[in-house]
Protein backbone atom coordinates (compact mmCIF):
# COMPACT_ATOMS: atom_id res chain seq x y z
CA UNK A 1 0.00 0.00 0.00
CA UNK A 2 1.05 3.64 -1.01
CA UNK A 3 1.82 4.67 2.71
CA UNK A 4 0.48 8.31 1.84
CA UNK A 5 -3.16 7.04 1.64
CA UNK A 6 -4.62 6.45 5.35
CA UNK A 7 -2.61 9.53 6.31
CA UNK A 8 -4.26 12.02 3.83
CA UNK A 9 -7.92 10.13 2.80
CA UNK A 10 -10.93 12.19 4.36
CA UNK A 11 -14.49 12.20 2.90
CA UNK A 12 -14.39 14.28 -0.37
CA UNK A 13 -10.78 13.24 -1.18
CA UNK A 14 -10.80 12.96 -5.05
CA UNK A 15 -8.68 10.19 -6.69
CA UNK A 16 -6.53 10.83 -9.98
CA UNK A 17 -8.95 10.69 -12.39
CA UNK A 18 -8.68 8.28 -15.94
CA UNK A 19 -9.56 8.62 -19.17
CA UNK A 20 -9.57 5.50 -21.67
CA UNK A 21 -10.62 4.57 -25.61
CA UNK A 22 -12.80 1.95 -25.80
CA UNK A 23 -12.08 0.80 -29.43
CA UNK A 24 -13.29 -2.69 -30.71
CA UNK A 25 -9.87 -4.22 -30.79
CA UNK A 26 -10.20 -3.85 -26.62
CA UNK A 27 -13.69 -5.33 -26.89
CA UNK A 28 -12.12 -7.86 -28.62
CA UNK A 29 -9.59 -8.84 -26.51
CA UNK A 30 -11.64 -8.83 -23.09
CA UNK A 31 -14.06 -11.17 -24.35
CA UNK A 32 -11.19 -13.53 -25.12
CA UNK A 33 -9.94 -12.70 -21.79
CA UNK A 34 -13.27 -13.15 -19.94
CA UNK A 35 -14.19 -15.54 -22.26
CA UNK A 36 -17.77 -13.27 -22.38
CA UNK A 37 -18.43 -14.31 -26.25
CA UNK A 38 -21.88 -12.55 -26.49
CA UNK A 39 -22.12 -11.27 -29.69
CA UNK A 40 -23.87 -8.06 -29.12
CA UNK A 41 -19.96 -7.40 -28.00
CA UNK A 42 -18.63 -7.54 -31.73
CA UNK A 43 -21.21 -8.00 -33.79
CA UNK A 44 -23.39 -5.34 -35.66
CA UNK A 45 -25.88 -7.77 -36.29
CA UNK A 46 -26.40 -9.23 -32.94
CA UNK A 47 -26.45 -5.56 -31.63
CA UNK A 48 -29.05 -4.41 -33.72
CA UNK A 49 -31.24 -7.67 -33.18
CA UNK A 50 -30.89 -7.39 -29.88
CA UNK A 51 -32.18 -3.77 -30.34
CA UNK A 52 -29.65 -1.65 -29.68
CA UNK A 53 -27.85 1.20 -31.56
CA UNK A 54 -24.27 -0.81 -32.34
CA UNK A 55 -21.45 -3.22 -30.90
CA UNK A 56 -21.40 -2.41 -27.62
CA UNK A 57 -18.87 -2.61 -24.66
CA UNK A 58 -19.09 -5.57 -21.96
CA UNK A 59 -20.44 -3.96 -18.82
CA UNK A 60 -17.89 -5.81 -16.75
CA UNK A 61 -15.00 -3.67 -18.88
CA UNK A 62 -16.57 -0.43 -17.73
CA UNK A 63 -16.70 -1.58 -14.40
CA UNK A 64 -13.07 -3.66 -14.82
CA UNK A 65 -11.31 -0.45 -16.04
CA UNK A 66 -13.45 1.72 -13.54
CA UNK A 67 -11.64 0.24 -10.50
CA UNK A 68 -8.23 0.94 -12.37
CA UNK A 69 -8.91 4.14 -10.33
CA UNK A 70 -8.83 3.01 -7.00
CA UNK A 71 -6.51 0.47 -7.53
CA UNK A 72 -3.83 2.93 -8.93
CA UNK A 73 -4.48 5.00 -5.65
CA UNK A 74 -4.33 2.17 -2.93
CA UNK A 75 -1.13 0.56 -4.94
CA UNK A 76 -2.16 -3.18 -3.53
CA UNK A 77 -5.36 -4.52 -5.37
CA UNK A 78 -5.91 -7.23 -2.72
CA UNK A 79 -7.20 -4.42 -0.34
CA UNK A 80 -10.67 -4.20 -2.39
CA UNK A 81 -12.93 -6.00 -0.15
CA UNK A 82 -16.32 -5.76 -2.44
CA UNK A 83 -17.47 -3.50 -5.38
CA UNK A 84 -20.91 -2.85 -7.09
CA UNK A 85 -22.83 -1.06 -9.89
CA UNK A 86 -25.12 -0.74 -12.61
CA UNK A 87 -24.92 -0.22 -15.98
CA UNK A 88 -27.59 2.08 -16.57
CA UNK A 89 -26.72 2.32 -20.48
CA UNK A 90 -24.18 0.61 -22.67
CA UNK A 91 -21.16 2.59 -23.80
CA UNK A 92 -21.84 2.03 -27.95
CA UNK A 93 -18.28 1.37 -29.38
CA UNK A 94 -17.93 2.70 -33.31
CA UNK A 95 -15.81 0.86 -35.81
CA UNK A 96 -13.54 2.94 -35.94
CA UNK A 97 -9.86 3.84 -35.19
CA UNK A 98 -10.74 6.23 -32.14
CA UNK A 99 -13.42 4.05 -30.28
CA UNK A 100 -15.25 6.05 -27.78
CA UNK A 101 -13.65 8.54 -24.84
CA UNK A 102 -14.49 6.99 -21.09
CA UNK A 103 -13.85 9.26 -18.88
CA UNK A 104 -13.30 7.40 -15.13
CA UNK A 105 -13.41 10.08 -12.07
CA UNK A 106 -14.08 8.56 -8.16
CA UNK A 107 -14.17 9.91 -4.55
CA UNK A 108 -14.07 8.98 -1.15
CA UNK A 109 -17.43 8.72 -0.32
CA UNK A 110 -17.25 7.26 3.65
CA UNK A 111 -14.73 6.44 6.08
CA UNK A 112 -15.30 3.76 8.68
CA UNK A 113 -12.33 2.87 11.31
CA UNK A 114 -9.77 1.47 8.40
CA UNK A 115 -12.66 0.63 5.71
CA UNK A 116 -12.19 3.35 2.89
CA UNK A 117 -15.61 3.67 0.39
CA UNK A 118 -14.85 4.91 -3.19
CA UNK A 119 -17.42 6.16 -5.09
CA UNK A 120 -16.55 5.74 -9.04
CA UNK A 121 -17.92 8.03 -12.12
CA UNK A 122 -17.95 6.80 -15.42
CA UNK A 123 -18.76 9.30 -17.89
CA UNK A 124 -19.08 8.75 -21.93
CA UNK A 125 -20.80 10.74 -24.18
CA UNK A 126 -21.25 12.96 -21.65
CA UNK A 127 -23.98 10.63 -20.11
CA UNK A 128 -23.21 7.98 -17.18
CA UNK A 129 -22.47 4.42 -18.12
CA UNK A 130 -22.02 3.38 -14.33
CA UNK A 131 -24.56 4.07 -11.88
CA UNK A 132 -24.11 3.55 -7.74
CA UNK A 133 -20.43 2.28 -8.34
CA UNK A 134 -18.87 1.59 -5.11
CA UNK A 135 -15.95 0.26 -3.87
CA UNK A 136 -14.63 -0.59 -0.50
CA UNK A 137 -11.07 -0.91 0.30
CA UNK A 138 -9.92 -2.17 3.85
CA UNK A 139 -6.61 0.14 4.42
CA UNK A 140 -5.24 -1.90 7.38
CA UNK A 141 -4.58 1.16 9.33
CA UNK A 142 -7.39 2.83 11.04
CA UNK A 143 -7.79 6.47 9.47
CA UNK A 144 -7.15 9.20 11.64
CA UNK A 145 -10.02 10.68 12.87
CA UNK A 146 -10.90 14.03 11.08
CA UNK A 147 -13.90 16.72 12.25
CA UNK A 148 -15.67 15.68 8.79
CA UNK A 149 -16.34 12.23 9.97
CA UNK A 150 -19.78 11.95 11.51
CA UNK B 1 -41.59 -23.28 -20.46
CA UNK B 2 -39.67 -19.86 -20.19
CA UNK B 3 -37.92 -18.82 -17.63
CA UNK B 4 -40.86 -17.40 -14.53
CA UNK B 5 -40.76 -16.50 -10.91
CA UNK B 6 -40.59 -20.47 -10.30
CA UNK B 7 -37.04 -20.71 -10.83
CA UNK B 8 -35.85 -18.97 -7.72
CA UNK B 9 -34.02 -21.00 -5.78
CA UNK B 10 -32.71 -22.93 -9.15
CA UNK B 11 -29.15 -24.62 -8.49
CA UNK B 12 -26.31 -25.50 -11.11
CA UNK B 13 -24.07 -28.04 -10.42
CA UNK B 14 -20.97 -25.59 -10.53
CA UNK B 15 -17.80 -25.45 -12.83
CA UNK B 16 -15.42 -27.99 -13.65
CA UNK B 17 -12.17 -27.13 -11.14
CA UNK B 18 -10.33 -23.62 -12.84
CA UNK B 19 -6.91 -23.47 -12.15
CA UNK B 20 -6.00 -19.39 -12.43
CA UNK B 21 -2.19 -19.27 -14.23
CA UNK B 22 -0.15 -16.12 -14.33
CA UNK B 23 -0.35 -15.92 -18.10
CA UNK B 24 -4.40 -15.43 -17.77
CA UNK B 25 -3.80 -12.79 -15.10
CA UNK B 26 -1.92 -11.11 -17.66
CA UNK B 27 -4.04 -11.41 -20.32
CA UNK B 28 -6.74 -10.02 -17.85
CA UNK B 29 -4.95 -6.97 -16.95
CA UNK B 30 -3.75 -6.46 -20.33
CA UNK B 31 -7.32 -6.48 -21.62
CA UNK B 32 -7.54 -4.16 -18.88
CA UNK B 33 -5.01 -1.95 -19.70
CA UNK B 34 -3.94 -2.46 -16.04
CA UNK B 35 -0.20 -2.48 -15.29
CA UNK B 36 -0.17 -2.72 -11.81
CA UNK B 37 3.38 -4.94 -11.02
CA UNK B 38 1.01 -7.21 -8.76
CA UNK B 39 -0.88 -8.36 -11.67
CA UNK B 40 2.41 -9.46 -13.61
CA UNK B 41 5.63 -12.05 -12.91
CA UNK B 42 5.98 -15.43 -11.43
CA UNK B 43 3.48 -15.08 -8.55
CA UNK B 44 1.02 -12.51 -9.23
CA UNK B 45 -3.13 -11.74 -7.79
CA UNK B 46 -5.46 -10.80 -10.30
CA UNK B 47 -7.66 -7.78 -10.75
CA UNK B 48 -10.80 -8.05 -8.35
CA UNK B 49 -12.71 -8.17 -11.55
CA UNK B 50 -10.92 -11.23 -12.75
CA UNK B 51 -13.93 -13.20 -10.78
CA UNK B 52 -15.89 -12.36 -14.29
CA UNK B 53 -13.64 -15.34 -15.96
CA UNK B 54 -14.81 -17.58 -13.20
CA UNK B 55 -18.36 -16.43 -13.17
CA UNK B 56 -18.86 -16.77 -17.14
CA UNK B 57 -18.48 -20.33 -17.13
CA UNK B 58 -20.93 -20.55 -14.16
CA UNK B 59 -23.19 -18.09 -16.13
CA UNK B 60 -23.41 -19.78 -19.20
CA UNK B 61 -24.40 -22.80 -17.41
CA UNK B 62 -27.82 -21.17 -16.50
CA UNK B 63 -27.98 -19.28 -19.72
CA UNK B 64 -27.80 -22.42 -21.71
CA UNK B 65 -30.22 -24.37 -19.40
CA UNK B 66 -33.30 -25.46 -22.27
CA UNK B 67 -36.08 -24.96 -19.98
CA UNK B 68 -35.27 -21.23 -18.93
CA UNK B 69 -35.30 -20.40 -23.10
CA UNK B 70 -32.94 -17.90 -22.81
CA UNK B 71 -30.81 -16.35 -25.45
CA UNK B 72 -27.52 -15.42 -25.05
CA UNK B 73 -27.65 -12.41 -27.27
CA UNK B 74 -30.37 -11.11 -25.70
CA UNK B 75 -29.16 -10.99 -22.20
CA UNK B 76 -28.02 -7.57 -20.71
CA UNK B 77 -26.39 -7.24 -17.49
CA UNK B 78 -27.45 -4.74 -15.40
CA UNK B 79 -25.78 -4.60 -11.87
CA UNK B 80 -22.79 -6.60 -10.54
CA UNK B 81 -21.83 -6.53 -7.08
CA UNK B 82 -18.48 -8.68 -5.66
CA UNK B 83 -17.46 -9.21 -2.32
CA UNK B 84 -13.97 -10.32 -1.92
CA UNK B 85 -12.86 -12.65 1.23
CA UNK B 86 -9.62 -12.70 -0.44
CA UNK B 87 -7.78 -12.24 -4.01
CA UNK B 88 -7.62 -14.79 -6.76
CA UNK B 89 -3.87 -15.96 -6.93
CA UNK B 90 -2.10 -17.36 -10.06
CA UNK B 91 -2.06 -21.37 -8.85
CA UNK B 92 -5.71 -21.07 -7.48
CA UNK B 93 -7.75 -24.31 -8.46
CA UNK B 94 -11.15 -22.58 -7.90
CA UNK B 95 -15.18 -23.83 -8.46
CA UNK B 96 -17.83 -21.63 -8.93
CA UNK B 97 -21.99 -22.76 -8.15
CA UNK B 98 -24.55 -20.67 -9.41
CA UNK B 99 -27.93 -20.06 -7.81
CA UNK B 100 -30.86 -17.89 -9.28
CA UNK B 101 -31.90 -15.71 -6.20
CA UNK B 102 -34.97 -14.15 -8.13
CA UNK B 103 -36.74 -13.87 -11.17
CA UNK B 104 -39.02 -10.94 -12.13
CA UNK B 105 -41.07 -11.05 -15.06
CA UNK B 106 -41.97 -7.45 -16.70
CA UNK B 107 -43.04 -6.00 -19.94
CA UNK B 108 -41.15 -7.39 -22.81
CA UNK B 109 -38.11 -8.59 -20.14
CA UNK B 110 -37.36 -11.23 -17.04
CA UNK B 111 -34.65 -9.47 -14.68
CA UNK B 112 -32.70 -12.55 -13.44
CA UNK B 113 -30.75 -12.05 -10.16
CA UNK B 114 -28.00 -14.42 -9.70
CA UNK B 115 -25.27 -15.65 -7.18
CA UNK B 116 -22.19 -17.44 -8.08
CA UNK B 117 -20.30 -18.44 -4.93
CA UNK B 118 -17.04 -18.92 -6.02
CA UNK B 119 -14.26 -20.76 -3.82
CA UNK B 120 -11.40 -22.80 -3.02
CA UNK B 121 -10.47 -26.30 -3.36
CA UNK B 122 -10.54 -26.53 0.08
CA UNK B 123 -14.28 -25.04 0.43
CA UNK B 124 -12.73 -21.88 1.20
CA UNK B 125 -14.59 -18.88 0.21
CA UNK B 126 -12.96 -16.48 -2.38
CA UNK B 127 -15.57 -14.69 -3.93
CA UNK B 128 -19.36 -13.86 -4.19
CA UNK B 129 -20.45 -12.42 -7.00
CA UNK B 130 -24.06 -11.17 -7.46
CA UNK B 131 -25.59 -10.08 -10.65
CA UNK B 132 -29.13 -9.08 -11.86
CA UNK B 133 -29.61 -9.64 -16.27
CA UNK B 134 -32.67 -8.59 -18.69
CA UNK B 135 -33.61 -10.93 -20.86
CA UNK B 136 -35.52 -9.40 -23.34
CA UNK B 137 -37.85 -11.46 -24.76
CA UNK B 138 -39.12 -9.62 -27.66
CA UNK B 139 -38.28 -11.77 -30.65
CA UNK B 140 -35.23 -11.26 -33.44
CA UNK B 141 -36.68 -9.47 -36.32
Amino acid sequence: MKATVAEAVEVGTQLPSLTVCFTRERLIRYAGAATDFNPIHYSEHSAKQAGLPGVVAHGMLTMGTALRVVTNWIGDPSRVTSYSARFPRPVVVPDDADGVEVEFSASVSAIEGSLVTVSIEAISDGRKVLGAARAEVDLGVRVPHRDHES
Amino acid sequence: MAISEAHAGRRYPGIDPYQISAAKIAEFATALGDDNPRYRGQSPIAPPTFAAVICAPAWNQLFSDPELEISLERIVHGDQRFTFFRPFRAGDVVIAKVTVDKVRVRTGSELISATVDISGRDGDQICSAQATFSHVRRAPR
